[in-house]
Formats: structure tokens, C-alpha cells, sequence
């Protein structure tokens, strides 16, 4: 694996900043390493309520939507940077910000099926009580996933 | 000064079939804080379940707030507004002049001038908390106020479903895994 294909999925909380400090230390020493950022926002939800003054009143209100989303191209930029300062090549880092398309568990053993990636890094905050009811990402990426490193860190 | 009804059928409705059409956890949670905002105008929303070992508050999904005030630190079900575990819905019409908060600087940095926080309960335990930011004071109606709480009863039986339905996936999985010459 002399040319990593990093996929780092990246949603701004402590653990991230974790797993983002292991592919520092593990990979900016390897010149070719590619790094993809990945973040999957959940879109605005689509109402059946046509006529209805509510859907004008919705829509004015999550106008501000795309200025969030906005901030949080924003923020992984700054992540992007912060790669470039470890030493990774600037042609070697991208990221990909998109709507959710089925979960974020999902999405990441797609895009790493499509053969784009043979490395994910994934973080894991023990103990962590919403995984009890919504399920875990990287349980599922692990058990769905086949010539594949995953890496966890917690 | 009577307090000004926000929610009406049209609101409801949305809500509730936000709640009841999504199979996906994360999903659900996170467009039902979108619609709440969306619908009742308000700065922000975020749903937290418990955590019952570290009494912490973790965010299930959220919407409106900013990357710096969602990373501002634990959240301690003691500390922020704590009459939580009575089970009763809280109101912090202004928060200048509430004591009763766990970060007051972040919240006042954030341009959080009210918040409502409302039990989810499950069986009489509180499971989670449904919070309600906004950019000006707030004086929520006696009937809005009815009514989110009724929101929160149905997310905690939404939570509750799909708890079952990741433990019933989980168990497919381990039979299918059983492979048939076990069974001979």
C-alpha cells in the first residue's frame, strides 16, 4: 500500500479530531497518500403539504439551511489545511460534502465499494449511548466491508 | 401579555408525519429539528438522549446551532436545567436572567436569547430531551407547549422503535450467519 487512499469521514466532534491526528501520524510520511474528507448532511425533508401556508413559512425559515451548509464546507476546509500543515500534498486531499443518500453508514461502504478508497478511518467515542438506539456506524462498516483496512479509533 | 399560539394543524401534521414516516433514527431526528425551526421560527433544535451511566446528554441530531456552541462541552443532565429528571417541561424565557444554565457564555455567544427543554420519556424514565433555541425571548403558549409535549411523547416511542428494530436486524444477522450444516 505504497499509495494510500485515505477515506476520513469527518463531522466536527472531539473523536474526529482523534482520528484525524492517527492519519497524521500515520500517513503523512508516505508521499503519495491521498486523503478524502467526507461529511454527508441530512437534507431539508420534502413536505406533502402543497397549498398549505406552512410550506411558504417552512421555506422562508430553512432559506438559512445553505448558510449552514456553507459553514460546514467551511470548517473542512480548515481540516483540509490543517492536512496540508502535516505535510500531505494540496493535489492529494479532497473532500466530499454531500446530502445523505441512504445513512452515513451506507454511504461510506458505497463509496468505498465504488473502489475510490482502500483505507477508511473511523472514530468511536465508548460507551456512547445513541448507538444503543440508532446503531452503529462502524460496527456496520466493518461487517459490510471486504478487502478494505478500517481502522478505529476510540 | 397572552402568548401567542405557533403551532397549529398544519404545523402538527407536518411534525407528526416527520416522526412516523422514517424507519432511519438519525433521519427522523434530524428533520424533525429542521421542521420545528423551520415551522416555528426559531434559532435552533436539538434532540439528546441520556446516556444513564455519565447522566450526559448526548446530541442525536441538531439543527440551527453552530460546529463551536454544538462542541462546547458535556452536557450534564444535573447541571443544565436540571429539574429534567422531574419530568416536567422547562421554560428559560430570557436567559440573561436564568441561573440555570450549564454554559450562559457560550449561549449568550451563540445569540441564544430563550430556550424550551422538554423531557422524552419513555414508561416515566426519561430517555432524552427535546430542546427549542431562540434568537429573541420567548413566551411559549400554555397550547404550543401542549403540543410539543406531545412531539416528545411520540419521538420517545419512535426511539424505542427502532431500538427494537436494530435488535431484531441484529438478530437476523447472527441467523443468517448460521450456516446450514449446523442444522443437519
Amino acid at each position: 500500500m505504497d499509495t494510500p487512499k485515505i477515506l476520513l469521514p469527518y463531522n466536527f466532534t472531539s473523536y474526529d479530531k482523534k482520528a484525524l491526528d492517527f492519519v497524521c501520524l500515520t500517513f503523512s510520511d508516505k508521499k503519495n497518500a491521498e486523503v478524502t474528507l467526507f461529511n454527508a448532511y441530512t437534507p431539508t425533508p420534502t413536505i406533502e403539504m402543497r397549498g398549505s401556508p406552512i410550506m411558504e413559512q417552512m421555506k422562508d425559515n430553512l432559506s438559512y439551511l445553505s448558510q449552514r451548509v456553507k459553514e460546514q464546507e467551511d470548517a473542512l476546509k480548515t481540516i483540509k489545511n490543517h492536512l496540508l500543515g502535516k505535510g500531505f500534498s494540496a493535489d492529494k486531499i479532497a473532500i466530499v460534502f454531500e446530502p445523505k443518500k441512504r445513512d452515513v453508514a451506507g454511504d461510506i461502504i458505497d463509496l468505498v465499494k465504488d473502489g475510490r478508497f482502500d483505507v477508511v478511518v473511523l472514530n468511536r467515542k465508548p460507551g456512547k449511548i445513541a448507538r444503543f438506539f440508532a446503531g452503529s456506524v462502524s460496527s456496520k462498516v466493518v461487517a459490510a466491508l471486504k478487502n478494505a483496512t478500517v481502522c478505529i479509533v476510540s | 401579555m397572552v402568548a401567542e399560539d405557533r403551532i397549529n394543524m398544519d404545523i402538527y401534521k407536518v411534525v407528526t408525519r416527520a416522526i412516523a414516516s422514517s424507519d432511519n433514527l438519525e433521519d427522523m431526528a434530524t428533520q424533525l429539528t429542521q421542521l420545528l425551526v423551520g415551522a416555528l421560527g426559531i434559532k435552533g433544535s436539538t434532540i439528546f438522549v441520556l446516556n444513564p451511566a455519565t447522566e450526559e446528554l448526548e446530541v442525536l441530531a441538531s439543527f440551527g446551532l453552530s460546529i463551536n456552541y454544538m462542541n462546547k462541552g458535556p452536557i450534564l443532565v444535573k447541571k443544565s436545567l436540571d429539574h429534567q429528571l422531574r419530568g416536567e417541561p422547562v421554560v428559560i424565557r430570557d436567559v440573561t436572567k436564568s441561573d440555570r444554565l450549564q454554559y450562559p457564555e457560550d449561549a449568550k455567544k451563540e445569540g441564544i436569547s430563550a430556550i424550551v427543554s422538554l423531557p422524552i420519556s419513555l414508561h416515566g424514565k426519561l430517555i432524552g430531551v427535546l430542546r427549542l433555541y431562540h434568537y429573541e425571548q420567548w413566551d411559549v403558549s400554555e397550547r404550543d407547549l401542549d403540543s410539543l409535549v406531545i412531539f416528545t411523547e411520540n419521538i420517545g416511542l419512535a426511539l424505542m422503535y427502532t431500538r427494537l428494530l436494530q435488535a431484531l436486524k441484529s438478530v437476523k444477522e447472527t441467523v443468517d450467519e448460521v450456516h446450514p450444516i449446523w442444522l443437519d
